[in-house]
């Protein structure tokens, strides 16, 4: 089906699938990259996965939901909707979003200037089932029809006749999964509609009225975090293995001996990273460490269950999974008696423990939250550390995390480390607040299933591919060795995934790394290179 | 729940073919699954060696082991494993090694 030819109601007339995605539809996307054949083709689910989950939205998988076996399942799941919907719209149920979910229900004006900051919307070549707006508009019929007063009369006259029936529930579920939540809609809509957030309320009806939600955030992400202490899996007598390695490999690396604080008392800092980091880029805590003794900090890390996993998957999609875990946190805090909680490069980290638990972390488990981007920025900054940017002499562009930048305001902070140490830095265009994401935003990077993540990388971070290669084309030769930094675990994530699946290593000499590691790289003590770049 | 059929046993994966139980697993199945991941022939005593070294860091852990010391522990380079399993240790290596998918932000 072409874009644009697709209505409102469309979504619940039963097919095979709504839409079938074409690469020869997706945004183009500059030199090396830039003829039609150097992308292949698109991921197809097998027919089994077909038969036995609802793909029929695009033909792509995030949640995976089971297909029901009979009609009578189907008019449960659609009656639990409404219920559920319903409970949405009301203050008790939903006393934390109920305010802005109502304002960007209630007042879009559908001027669609919201559409080209998409991301997403443009990436896959303009998809109508992608506009932001296309997700709200669907959403705002079903509650004008089913919700008010004499909605199903007028719906007939309205056009927007949309018939709520298992195929659009389903559809519907998908599609809350094919918005990374960055926001940027949010941000360039002329009354401050957020479709963002509406997506955000859709995936939480679908998880906490329905128990519908990917397998990787809910029963293998937030569920594993709260029984395991980290949603990796990684429990205490493995982080103090991984911490034991790590300080073996600084030794090896710089010939520091570095004893990593754990659980210390009083601290002045308790810094908390996202799990991932130890296991996937181990270079970014073993720098954080490097940094703090360097720069003489009183800081700990804690062994407590979650005290050593920053993440919070519920912040994307169930607001009780959300508090629990945000609880946790500050509660940890306060027993090691630390002064605050420094959040190490993790994104969505940031939004959760100091922005949206705001409301949760209060009376005695208040406790201050800071960005390891400022202090960061206060150690580079004033003169803390010995460091000579001619040890990172090659080009470097930077790329901003939603939750830090969009959503807190943080952009000049990490610039200014970036600028004094790194003489070929280069920004993206555009950048700062408004920046593209990753792709990888919301859950996304953590979603390896089937076709997701190939959808992930070609549709959903293209535009961050796309601003990469535009900030490196002049230097765009393999032979000369360049670095993205992506100071967000998630973020780099989905770099990794960008990277990877184009080669661009090999093709163009691209590589990417967090923030701390260009510090390290720096450092006029330590004699040999930090940042490692990939091997040929 | 996809299965999939080696040496005439049948084995419980998820839909991205990675083991369900860790318990259910034997060399065989490791053998079997080899020419799926793209590798040819006979498993060598280097393949062997990152398998078990695996399996006995989950088993103790009950985690995979991250891969800068799995590459220290069994002083392989990283490239060097990318060329014994073509589609790397976490989905070539842990796969065969029986190791249900990795979670979280890793």
């Amino acid at each position: 089906m072409k874009a644009g030819k697709i209505r409102l109601k469309d979504i619940g007339k039963p097919s095979d699938q709504m839409v079938k995605l074409n690469p020869a539809d997706f945004m183009r996307l500059p030199y090396p990259y830039d003829k039609a054949d150097s992308d292949p083709d698109f991921k197809q689910l097998t027919e089994d996965q077909k038969k036995r989950y609802e793909a029929s939205l695009d033909g792509v998988l995030a949640i995976s939901i089971p297909k029901p076996e009979t009609k009578g399942e189907e008019d449960e799941l659609v009656r639990k909707f409404l219920s559920g919907l319903e409970k949405l719209l009301t203050k008790e149920n939903n006393w934390t979003f109920l305010q802005p979910l109502s304002l960007s229900l209630e007042y879009c004006a559908k001027c669609q200037t919201c559409n080209e900051a998409c991301p997403i919307y443009t990436g896959s070549g303009k998809q109508e089932i992608y506009r932001p707006t296309y997700r709200s508009e669907v959403l705002r019929a079903i509650v004008n029809k089913y919700i008010k007063k004499g909605g199903k009369t007028f719906a007939k006259f309205s056009g927007n006749d949309i018939d709520l029936n298992w195929t659009t529930v389903a559809r519907l579920a998908e599609l809350a999964y094919r918005c990374t939540l960055c926001r940027r809609c949010a941000q360039t809509c002329p009354i401050g509609v957020d479709n963002g957030l509406i997506t955000h309320e859709l995936r939480k009806l679908f998880s906490q009225e329905m128990g519908i939600a990917p397998v990787e955030i809910h029963t293998l992400g937030s569920m594993k975090h709260l029984k395991a202490g980290s949603s990796t899996g990684l429990m205490p007598v493995a982080l103090k293995d991984t911490i034991e390695f790590l300080e073996d490999d600084i030794k090896d690396r710089t010939g520091l001996d570095i004893k990593f604080p754990m659980d210390k008392e009083g601290a002045d800092i308790l810094l908390i990273h996202n799990a991932g980091e130890f296991l996937s880029w181990p270079e970014n805590p073993m720098a954080f460490a490097i940094i703090f003794e360097a720069a003489g900090l009183n800081w700990t890390l804690s062994s407590d269950l979650l005290g050593y996993d920053a993440v919070n998957y519920g912040l994307w999609y169930d607001d009780v999974q959300f508090a629990r875990v945000a609880v946790r946190h500050a509660q940890i805090a306060k027993k090691l008696g630390v002064k605050k909680i420094v959040i190490g490069e993790c994104g969505h980290a940031h939004k959760a423990i100091s922005v949206i638990a705001d409301r949760i972390i209060t009376g005695e488990i208040n406790i201050p939250r800071e960005s390891s981007y400022t202090l960061l920025e206060d150690i580079v900054c004033n003169g803390k550390l010995n460091l000579d940017p001619k040890k990172n002499d090659f080009p470097v562009t930077l790329h901003d995390p939603c939750n830090v930048t969009r959503l807190m305001g943080v952009v000049e902070p990490q610039r200014r480390v970036i600028r004094k140490i790194c003489p070929q830095f280069r920004e993206m265009e555009p950048h700062g607040v408004k920046n593209y994401c990753c792709g990888g935003g919301s859950g996304f990077a953590i979603m390896p299933s089937m076709n997701f993540p190939d959808w992930r990388t070609r549709i959903s971070g293209r535009m961050k591919f796309k601003q990469i290669l535009d900030a490196f084309q002049d230097v765009i030769d393999p032979s000369i060795n360049k670095m993205v930094c992506a100071p967000c675990s998630n973020c780099k994530g989905a770099i990794r995934e960008i990277l990877n699946h184009y080669n661009a290593w090999e093709k163009c000499g691209i590589s990417y790394t967090g923030l701390v590691e260009f510090i390290v790289n720096a450092m006029v003590d330590i004699k040999e290179p930090y940042i490692e770049w990939p091997e040929m | 729940m996809p299965q999939i059929e080696i040496g005439g046993k049948t084995y419980e994966v998820d839909e991205d073919g990675f083991l369900q139980e860790l318990d259910k697993w034997s060399k065989e199945f490791a053998q079997g699954y080899a020419a799926v991941e793209g590798i040819e022939g006979e498993l060598t005593e280097d393949h062997w060696k990152l398998i078990n070294y695996i399996r006995d860091y989950y088993t103790q852990y009950g985690i995979a082991p991250m891969i800068r010391k799995l590459c220290k522990d069994c002083d392989f380079k990283l490239k060097y494993i990318y060329e014994m399993f073509p589609s790397g240790p976490a989905k070539g290596a842990c796969k065969l090694a029986g190791l249900s998918k990795p979670t979280g932000c890793v």
